[in-house]
């Protein structure tokens, strides 16, 4: 499909990294993962992605500096970061926001039913600017 | 070689410290598991039959459960190491509480209790962290509901005091008994009565709740009568 979007997923917990790619591909996406910082800022370079979900807590690099590294790269700041984390503290949340994701959702607080709906949202008001918003 | 003595602050430390490790890595399982629930109850992978749906609920039900204690741990937690932040914010204590409940209208109609609001106009707002003030009001109002008896009403109020805004919540329920009256706002306690009436409680709301409060620059306070009914209020500084 020529208009297929395609969403990165960085995140170390196999069961919701299961969950979450099966979800966006159901609905249509095509889903690249990476299980560590490292291997996620390689795919983010390699495989330019629509959009990338990003944890926080990943073996090797923390979600933060690889959102860092990638909005301090021209070749990825231009690439929408949603933080889909358990770290719901709002200085967690004011970090991830401050550092250039587009959004901020909480895994136990947010439901999966509406990950497509608000993937497909950012990609179309954040494909080609990086403004920070919160849902 | 033993351990040397702890002294009652250090263990305190230890206990917070494996409460909020253990409470980080039981959110990541109970995420799968509530996402998992909440997409076999989407009817994405197929059809669910209607005795299916129920159970799944009552799955997704325990799961949110589990959610809410573990954020509550982790807050007292939090609270016990000095370590709660508060976001400031201009925020309308009023329509918060409308919010809520509009949220629990239908828990009161399920326990047969008549949930009201009364709102004084033109409140000023008041600068503090919506979110927890929105949970201290649900706790609050839940409670209140959750503890009433046979045919009962909760009525929450908000009006400007001085300088101060008034939230109040006056409720027919059980009341609360002249021996526990100096624990309710402590960690884990919960009074045999209450436990006998609704056993799934954590003891955590009302420390939650104090400690929010006080630390929003507030009172928080209560007045009962065994067998009559409690009204839960407080009170934060217009600025």
């Amino acid at each position: 499909m020529a208009d297929q979007k395609k969403i990165l997923i960085i995140e170390d917990d196999k069961f919701l990294l299961k969950l979450y790619s099966d979800k966006l591909s159901r609905e249509g996406f095509l889903v690249s993962m990476a299980i560590s910082g490292e291997e996620g800022l390689g795919k983010v370079k390699q495989e330019k992605p629509d959009l990338v979900l990003l944890d926080v807590i990943l073996p090797q690099k923390n979600g933060f500096d690889i959102l860092g590294a990638l909005k301090l790269d021209p070749e990825t700041k231009g690439v929408p970061v949603i933080m889909l984390t358990n770290l719901g503290q709002d200085s967690d949340i004011k970090t991830g926001l401050d550092l250039g994701a587009v959004d901020y959702l909480v895994k136990t607080d947010f439901s999966i039913t509406k990950l497509p709906e608000v993937v497909r949202k950012h990609i179309a008001i954040h494909g080609a600017t990086t403004t920070p918003s919160s849902s | 070689m033993p351990d040397k003595q702890l002294t009652r602050e250090e263990t305190t430390g230890r206990i917070t410290e494996v409460t909020s490790i253990i409470s980080h890595q039981l959110k990541t399982p109970l995420a799968g598991i509530k996402s998992s629930l909440e997409i076999l109850l989407s009817g994405d992978l197929g059809e669910v039959s209607v005795k299916q749906r129920e159970y799944l609920a009552l799955a997704l039900d325990g799961s949110n459960k589990m959610i809410g204690l573990i954020k509550n741990l982790l807050d007292a937690s939090r609270i016990d190491e000095g370590r709660m932040q508060l976001a400031s914010t201009p925020t309308d204590i009023g329509a918060l509480a409308k919010t809520v409940v509009d949220d629990l209208v239908t828990f009161a109609q399920a326990k047969n209790t008549t949930l009201s609001i009364t709102l004084e106009e033109n409140i000023p707002k008041t600068s503090v962290d919506a979110l927890k003030i929105h949970e201290v009001i649900n706790n609050i109002v839940y409670n209140a509901i959750r503890y009433s008896k046979g045919k009962g009403t909760v009525s929450v109020g908000v009006r400007r005091d001085g300088h101060d805004v008034l939230f109040s919540c006056v409720d027919t329920g059980i009341g609360i008994g002249e021996g526990d009256r100096n624990k309710i706002f402590s960690k884990f306690y919960r009074s045999p009565h209450v436990s006998a009436l609704a056993p799934d409680g954590s003891g955590l709301g009302l420390y939650i709740s104090k400690a929010i409060i006080e630390k929003s620059g507030g009172k928080i306070w209560f007045e009962s009568e065994e067998g009559r009914g409690s009204t839960f209020s407080f009170s934060l500084p217009i600025q």
